[in-house]
């Protein structure tokens, strides 16, 4: 009998289940290429376990996914205002499972080498990840895929839900309310299901525990439901009561996963030496933005270039490289933890007084902030009303959120010492004055 | 703009909606900065799409969460409707932080509350829209937008539309004479 059905074994879902046509989508370029794109960039440097790749978070997602639709579009669960926006017809119902699950698989594919460590300012204004997401979505290469493939999924369609209608930037609005709820299983800033799968993959790779939470508990609760009691009807996805505990569980397990390791100050640098790296390297300091030449770059083809300009002094790549791979990286020399200050960017100052005084190429100033996180869904409670998360919440404050964000200043390991010293000496000088950030 | 800076004009106009005794919830904020960069050009820099219902930034939705971080601004619960924003600790220290910015801008945030301070969501979720239509389609006539609204917003029917462009026409000639 032929096999319509084939399985991947997976360290966080166990049994990951394909049919013919999406192992299809899998056994593509783009999609292999996943393979070699690691998903937290260097920081297997500082956390030795993180190597896992886009590839394997990119089926889980698509576990997860399905799992959430099953769940939401069950009849049990339908509130009655989202009844309107789910297609009545068990077919059209299994045609948007299928996309939904397609845009899954799909909604990384146009990440660059080493995920988001380089992206922001390597590639031209108007460029991210996502449009290169969208663009593969709708390359000739994967229409002949689309082609195959009953019924025929809409490209326009997976990449709405893919990345999102914000980055889709595609103007058909043609059941948008739907779409836009498909497009949250995958994206969205609460619960999403590619959250859900980096916080638990991330976790498990790097040894970072913190990252766990009931995720069973919690998709089993998710409903489509009215943001609000006031007189817009917008709906979205949100939880039944029963699901407040493991949401909060999420929302933390994201706040620790981020100071502790998206976050880590080591994490940052390395992913700094790797942008100085990039420009170098790179023919005119920036990704190709052409789809041949984006598949033909991973991880693989940037850590050989590395690991070659290490050895060769002559070229301007040779530094950045040699800190990378002899781990001769930048140290922290000051981290602003207090609060109370006069300034509100303590670290700026700081890194400005810093460059002054010990030069301009030995301080490397960063500052971080968790983008994309919502607490403002709705909770459908036990006297079915519909109340704000954030308003009935009892372990998260309502009045400061769970957003890690913060500064660093680093300093060259040759002038480490001396740094030190001359930050003893001022830091409590520097704090206490008045200095401002200029205005416009 | 730089970004306190930005920042600075976004608790100002906070304030000033809540001195319009509006709700001030985050869909509120989204509504009058769009009417605030889109109408009156002030240079907060947020990208806009047309989302579920009306005009969005999701920069905007993330900035929001950072100034709540910091205690710039903070939420307080408002039955029965939903949480509201209002200043937080650190709102006076960021106001004397950027003084001149805020002056500058003073004259289109009052506007802006005084015009849709008050207004219910929904009312606020028609009119974005319509103003959206009207820099993307400004040679249709009003039945012709009042139209696409429709195709874009199910929910708002065609004379909704036509209302809400009136609507968006008025603020409009009110902000021609401001500007003179």
């Amino acid at each position: 009998m032929k096999k319509n059905w084939h399985e991947f074994r997976d360290p966080i879902h166990v049994f990951i289940r394909v049919s013919t046509d999406e192992r299809k989508i899998i056994d593509s370029r783009p999609f292999q290429r996943l393979r070699h794109i690691h998903q937290l960039a260097m920081t297997n440097l500082v956390y030795h376990g993180a190597t896992h790749k886009r590839f394997e978070h990119s089926l889980g997602v698509m576990e997860l996914a399905s799992r959430i639709f099953d769940v939401i579009t069950n009849l049990n669960n339908i509130h009655d205002v989202a009844r309107e926006i789910i297609p009545p017809e068990p077919s059209e119902l299994s045609y948007w499972r299928g996309v939904l699950r397609i845009a899954a698989l799909c909604h990384d594919l146009g990440h660059l080498p080493f995920s988001h460590a380089a992206e922001y300012d390597l590639l031209p204004d108007g460029w991210n990840h996502e449009k290169f997401t969208v663009n593969l979505i709708k390359s000739d290469e994967m229409e002949k895929i689309w082609k195959e493939i009953r019924p025929i999924p809409s490209s326009d369609d997976i990449a709405q839900i893919a990345v999102g209608f914000d980055k889709s930037k595609l103007d058909d609005l043609e059941r948008a309310d739907w779409k836009t709820i498909l497009s949250e299983i995958i994206t969205g800033k609460a619960f999403g299901a590619d959250r859900i799968d980096y916080l638990l993959r991330d976790s498990l790779h790097t040894g970072v525990a913190y990252g766990k939470f009931d995720h069973y508990r919690l998709i089993d609760t998710l409903r489509i439901l009215p943001q609000s009691n006031d007189d817009s009807s917008e709906l979205s996805l949100g939880v039944e009561d029963g699901g407040i505990h493991s949401v909060e569980a999420l929302l933390l397990a994201r706040y620790f996963m981020f100071k502790q390791l998206y976050f880590h100050h080591v994490r940052r640098i390395y992913d700094i030496h790797l942008k100085e790296f990039l420009k170098e390297w790179l023919p005119g300091g920036v990704f190709s933005t052409e789809l041949e030449g984006h598949l033909k770059m991973t991880d693989n083809e940037v850590n050989s270039a590395i690991l070659e300009a290490t050895h060769n002094d002559s070229l301007s790549e040779h530094e950045p490289a040699k800190r990378i791979v002899e781990r001769k990286h930048f140290k922290l020399l000051y981290e602003p933890n207090q609060r109370g200050l006069k300034s509100l960017k303590p670290g700026k100052i700081f890194s400005q007084k810093a460059k002054k005084e010990l030069g301009e190429n030995t301080i490397i100033y960063d500052s971080y902030s968790e983008k994309g996180t919502r607490t403002n869904f709705p909770v459908l409670t036990k006297s079915e009303k519909i109340r704000s998360f954030e308003e009935i919440t009892r372990t998260l404050s309502m009045d400061k959120p769970l957003v890690a964000n913060g500064e660093y200043v680093f300093v060259s390991p040759e002038k480490f010492e001396e740094a030190k010293k001359w930050r003893d000496k001022n830091l409590e000088q520097i704090l206490a004055s008045e200095e401002r950030e200029g205005e416009e | 703009m730089k970004n306190l800076a930005r920042k600075a004009v976004l608790l100002s106009l906070v304030e000033n909606l809540r001195d319009r005794k509006s709700w001030c919830s985050e869909t509120h904020i989204q509504k009058t900065v769009y009417f605030l960069q889109t109408l009156l050009r002030v240079p907060l820099g947020f990208d806009f799409i047309l989302y579920k219902h009306g005009p969005y930034s999701f920069e905007l939705s993330d900035e929001i969460m950072l100034m709540r971080t910091d205690s710039f601004i903070k939420l307080i619960p408002q039955q029965p409707y939903g949480p509201s924003l209002t200043s937080g600790d650190r709102g006076e220290l960021l106001k004397n932080n950027f003084p001149k910015t805020i002056d500058k801008y003073k004259k289109q945030v009052k506007f802006i509350a005084e015009q849709l301070g008050d207004q219910k969501v929904s009312k606020l979720e028609k009119v974005a829209t319509a103003l959206y239509v009207t820099e993307e389609r400004s040679k249709m006539s009003r039945t012709e937008m009042a139209q696409r609204i429709h195709k874009l917003k199910k929910h708002v029917s065609v004379a909704e539309g036509e209302e809400a462009l009136k609507d968006v026409e008025k603020i409009k000639k009110a902000a021609k004479k401001l500007a003179s």
